[in-house]
């Protein structure tokens, strides 16, 4: 009877590994796994980790260089630093929210807004002087940072994106 | 003649070309092509009417043959070249003033470019209005796809190697387009540029896509694209 059994299973053979099927399997696994992780070390590789770019907190100052109504475009943080009468700073990006090109401070200003504009010449985007939208093809509002005063000086780091009513600091 | 002859069957050229001689009857001279690597771009008989200007402008051919001509004139190029900053800007300012020669060659890569991308638009216009993209060609109507977006690729990754203000503000607003892709935009603009922003691994990762990776995969596709044209049944 069990002699019997057995030969029934063995018929049955879908379900029966053989030794072959066995190796095919783990090898293409393995095969599977190795692929699968060298794609995951190439994408790995192709992430620099040390980037030599600037430091993404500067300072400004000290406060009373910075004239009243004025306002310091710096290059090399591509930051508009404003200062409004009373003594309140802000600082808005200087890179157009449409593709990043370089937006420029212009003191004329436009029609209605005698107050000055930033403007981007790649693609004509204005914004005023808060960084909200006059004209397109800018899809948003610049990018407003988080503005700290320590020593006497201002402390901007742009990776702190804050809104429009958070953005200016009072001294 | 008689030199010729006599040098056609000694050892050496046997040993090269592999047809026997003497090549006199139809089926040696069709053999001569079917002992030939080339026998893929140049088939054993071709219809009369498929040889005539106005059947296919040759345009597929003149891409080819510019490529060709951005190959060699890309590689004696980069002899002058480091991509570097600020090397890369300089050494392209001596390619033009200071190397015998260097305008002609850098002006020859840049036209060629130019005419490249031109020539494989016409071409594919040709094609589209000739109804060739039909069955049985339809597979190699998207390998010439790939290979249009793999010219305006290669269009691109050059337009940054003489880092100028023309060339950095292109990849900027490029970069900045890549941005769009919905979730990993910002990733695949990071690992474009080495970085948040253009620098020199940004244009070393430019280098090597324009110099080494996108034309080695062109040049892949670009046999298989005309290998494809034979067994599809030729020109159309």
């Amino acid at each position: 009877m069990e002699d019997k059994d057995k030969i029934n299973n063995h018929n049955d053979s879908a379900k029966v590994i053989t030794r072959r099927d066995f190796f095919n399997k783990i090898g293409t696994t393995a095969t599977g796994v190795v692929l699968l992780g060298s794609l995951g070390v190439t994408l790995d590789f192709l992430s620099p980790n040390v980037l030599l770019e600037i430091p993404k907190e500067f300072k400004i100052g000290p406060l009373e260089n910075i004239q009243p109504d004025s306002v310091i475009d710096n290059a090399e943080h591509h930051v508009f630093i404003f200062r409004e009468h009373p003594g309140s700073f802000y600082a808005v990006s200087s890179i157009c929210t449409h593709l990043g090109c370089n937006t420029k401070w212009n003191p004329a200003g436009i029609e209605g807004h005698p107050e000055g504009v930033i403007a981007c010449p790649c693609h004509g985007s204005i914004f005023d002087k808060k960084g909200n939208v006059l004209h397109g093809p800018a899809p948003r509002s610049l990018d407003r940072f988080l503005v700290r005063v320590e020593n006497d000086k201002l402390v901007i780091n742009t990776d702190e994106i804050v809104s429009e009513d958070k953005m200016i600091v009072k001294v | 003649m008689k030199k010729i002859e006599w040098l056609m069957n000694t050892k050496i050229w046997r040993s090269i070309f592999r047809t026997k001689l003497p090549i006199s009857t139809n089926l040696d001279r069709s053999l001569v092509i079917f002992n030939s690597l080339t026998l893929h771009i140049h088939p054993v008989k071709v219809r009369e009417k498929a040889i005539c200007f106005s059947y296919t402008f040759y345009l597929g051919m003149i891409s080819f043959f510019l490529f060709v001509i951005l190959i060699v004139t890309g590689i004696l190029l980069m002899l002058y070249y480091q991509p570097a900053i600020p090397n890369a800007y300089q050494n392209m300012k001596d390619i033009q003033y200071v190397v015998s020669n260097g305008t002609f060659l850098r002006n020859m890569h840049r036209w060629s470019a130019h005419l490249m991308v031109f020539t494989v638009f016409l071409h594919m216009l040709r094609v589209f209005f000739k109804g060739a993209y039909k069955p049985p060609r339809e597979f190699n109507w998207i390998i010439g796809v790939i290979l249009l977006l793999l010219t305006l690729l290669l269009s691109y990754t050059g337009y940054l190697l003489p880092y100028d203000q023309l060339s950095y503000w292109a990849v900027t607003v490029g970069a900045n387009i890549v941005k769009y892709v919905p979730f990993i935009g910002t990733k695949i603009r990071f690992l474009l540029l080495g970085g948040n922003q253009i620098g020199d691994y940004t244009l070393v990762r430019f280098y090597v896509l324009h110099c080494v990776i996108l034309p080695s995969v062109m040049l892949l596709l670009v046999a298989l694209h005309f290998w494809r044209i034979r067994k599809d049944g030729g020109l159309l």
